[in-house]
């Protein structure tokens, strides 16, 4: 679809957390995950909890920190072919304000599903470890890391 | 905070502390007469008659993407990656038939070739909604033209041709602004007669022996038609770009380009060596800030002066359908000393007065732009480019412009077209053709705009730019449009990420002088009005149905929006 003009942006991706209205978007999202598993008729709600924060957080961590490089050519000759999503994200500026949403979103997730599994221990332990799977990737001094060689090419 | 395309105007920060709404106005001239808008929407539509420097009210507009639109786009798309995730699945597997090149099994160990995430969108998106793009037509691009009849039998893969024509579809995406794309006429008849005299090709560079008569004179020709000393021309018009800034500015220069110029200008900018620094579309507080850092600062490591400082803007943006804000970018150029350059692509002959483009429709003097360059290939139905400027500045491109020394010069017919089209233009053909065309786009250009206002739909850009986009902001309205457009036996161009950013997926018309108010009329009234139900806009759709307007019986009209559902799908 690149018809006449290219943009002065690379890469659009960049950009895409900051669009208007993704972060609503986002929102409604995890909102409708919720109510689809609310409506599932057996299980409790501290499992429909526990299920909504562990599905957001394994598709944050696939789709922001797995996924890599652009699903369209970019013209910085793969520049960020290498990168991940979050990597991508404002060309690699810290603590923009996109990024300090995806941040604290988890963490509001994550309370507000201790709250609603009574802090049971069990549940307690399988929230932790998901939000720290999704937390500790945008650490600044992990911008670039790669564990073990996983995901590296 | 989110970014939209009102936040784009504002302060000139380039970090992310952007505030909304405010229009990048020149700070030292803060005169905004109160806005006395008869429009409703005023916080959307500005008017600036900035304290005498505009001579001629500025209206734009470029209306923010309704919330409720942005969020079902990134749902559509959202859509669209699981189905992709899940084809991409079937193919892998072999469960379906797989169309892409695939590196052979004998070399699956090697580095790959391919990198098969890059190709995710073109392959499940793109490829879905193909036949809107690069249709085959088989007569001249005028008003009306005629177009392959195409069919594919694997959903787009290929395309195969039933020997059929789709004759009389209405041209709304040619860039044929004054209407010269014809095949009769004085301008045919005379590139006739020069083919005759001398030749199809020339097949050698200015410098060499490519240098005809011909050329000289449309040089003098259009070197008077600009206002200009001197100009050149050239064999292409993006060449006349890429060839050209290398030529002017190198190492230790500085270019501020807009944010949304075109490839040409973006390539050219890079292939001099220059460190170029982008400023907000269209906003003079982004620049004035630009301009002042890089005098205050200089060079990055050395602070040394720049050696020059060229500011690159165009006239009309084609994908946003804005005009530049030119008379504020004099006064800072004057007030900070850098050149000026500007690509005229689009505006010349399609704006002014007297059709001589952005100057004349603002009432400036061209001696105050240092490179004015423009093309040939939208107002006078020819191929190539100019660049006009002083008799220096020419003389000085002649010995050392790429283009003049390595590219073949322009050929005779294409040159023909265009001086007789520019006579027919100035008027000096002795006829009253050129001054009636430029009268009938203005005309159709505003009236194209206030119906389409008026029917309710988001259209971007300034009020006189004869380039209209359209806003359709889901992916699959991109293709529900440009088939029922085609049903309808109208072309259109529409444009989609990541030409666009992600939630302003457009169609864009351009109008064109040869458009009759009656085509218009049967565009907007018998099509479009079915469908603004689907094309949901910012205004009630009320206003649809209370104008008063009597159709023929309709085909069915659930058409496009099963056919959004059924593209997601299938």
């Amino acid at each position: 679809m690149n018809v006449g003009t290219a943009h002065s942006e690379v890469n659009p991706n960049t950009r895409v957390m900051n669009s208007r209205g993704m972060w609503l978007a986002y929102l409604l999202g995890i909102g409708l995950l919720h109510v689809i598993l609310l409506s599932i008729p057996f299980v409790s709600v501290s499992v429909v909890w526990t299920l909504t924060n562990l599905i957001h957080n394994m598709c944050m961590y696939l789709l922001l920190h797995t996924v890599k490089g652009t699903p369209f050519e970019t013209p910085d000759q793969g520049k960020a072919r290498l990168l991940t999503h979050w990597e991508q994200m404002d060309y690699g500026v810290q603590f923009t304000a996109s990024r300090k949403f995806l941040t604290i979103t988890p963490i509001i997730l994550y309370i507000l599903t201790s709250f609603y599994t009574k802090y049971d221990g069990v549940h307690f332990i399988i929230n932790t470890f998901s939000l720290l799977s999704v937390l500790i990737p945008k650490m600044p001094q992990l911008h670039g890391v790669r564990l073990f060689g996983i995901n590296k090419y | 905070m989110t970014e939209s395309a009102a936040n784009k105007e504002a302060d000139g920060d380039t970090c992310h502390r952007v505030k909304p709404g405010r229009n990048g106005t020149v700070r030292n001239r803060q005169y905004r007469q109160p806005k006395s808008c008869c429009l409703d929407e005023a916080k959307v539509h500005q008017k600036t008659c900035n304290g005498g420097l505009y001579g001629r009210p500025f209206i734009e507009s470029f209306e923010e993407t309704p919330m409720l639109l942005a969020v079902l786009t990134y749902m559509g798309y959202g859509i669209l990656t699981v189905f992709g995730y899940l084809r991409d699945f079937l193919r892998e597997w072999k469960i379906e038939k797989c169309h892409i090149a695939r590196e052979r099994e004998e070399q699956r160990d090697f580095v790959p070739l391919y990198q098969d995430f890059e190709n995710f969108y073109t392959r499940n998106l793109y490829m879905r909604i193909r036949d809107g793009w690069n249709r085959p037509i088989c007569s001249v691009p005028g008003a009306k033209m005629d177009l392959v009849e195409r069919v594919s039998h694997d959903y787009n893969w290929t395309f195969s041709y039933t020997g059929r024509a789709v004759k009389d579809v209405v041209n709304m995406g040619s860039y044929n602004y004054l209407g010269f794309a014809e095949n009769a006429g004085p301008c045919t008849n005379a590139a006739a007669a020069v083919t005759l005299k001398c030749g199809v090709g020339v097949c050698s560079t200015r410098q060499e022996m490519g240098n005809l008569d011909r050329h000289e004179e449309l040089e003098k020709l259009t070197a008077r038609f600009l206002g200009v000393e001197a100009a050149m021309a050239f064999g292409m018009g993006f060449a006349t770009n890429s060839m050209n800034i290398p030529a002017l500015t190198g190492k230790g220069c500085l270019i501020l380009s807009d944010e949304l110029n075109h490839a040409s200008l973006v390539l050219g900018a890079r292939l001099s060596g220059s460190t170029i620094r982008v400023f907000k579309h269209n906003n003079m507080q982004s620049l004035e800030k630009l301009l002042r850092d890089a005098i205050v600062h200089g060079q990055p490591r050395t602070h040394r002066p720049w050696k020059k400082i060229l500011i690159l803007v165009e006239g009309i943006y084609s994908m946003e359908g804005s005009i530049v804000r030119l008379p504020e970018i004099l006064a800072l150029k004057k007030k900070y000393k850098a050149y000026l350059y500007l690509d005229e692509a689009h505006s010349i002959g399609a704006l002014g007065a007297n059709g001589r483009g952005v100057l004349d429709y603002f009432g400036l003097d061209p001696s105050d732009v240092d490179i004015m360059m423009g093309t040939f290939t939208k107002s006078f139905g020819a191929a190539g480019g100019y660049i006009g400027g002083r008799k220096e500045l020419i003389d000085y491109l002649r010995c050392h412009s790429h283009s003049a020394v390595y590219a073949t010069s322009m050929s005779a017919p294409v040159v023909e077209q265009i001086i007789t089209s520019m006579k027919c233009i100035m008027g000096e053909d002795g006829t009253t053709i050129g001054k009636k065309r430029i009268r009938q786009l203005a005309e159709n250009t505003t009236y194209f705009r206030t119906r389409l206002q008026e029917l309710g739909f988001i259209i971007y850009g300034n009020k006189d730019s004869p380039v209209i986009p359209m806003m359709l902001y889901l992916p699959a309205k991109i293709g529900a449009f440009v088939r029922e457009m085609l049903k309808r036996n109208i072309g259109v161009v529409v444009v989609g990420f990541p030409a666009t950013p992600i939630i302003e997926s457009r169609a864009r018309f351009c109008i064109s002088a040869a458009h009759t108010k009656e085509t218009l009329d049967m565009v907007m009234h018998w099509h479009f009005t079915r469908l603004a139900r689907h094309l949901k806009t910012s205004r009630p759709s009320e206003r649809a149905e209370a104008l008063d307007i009597s159709s023929p019986p309709a085909p069915c009209d659930l058409a496009p929006s099963l056919s959004c559902v059924f593209i997601a799908v299938c």
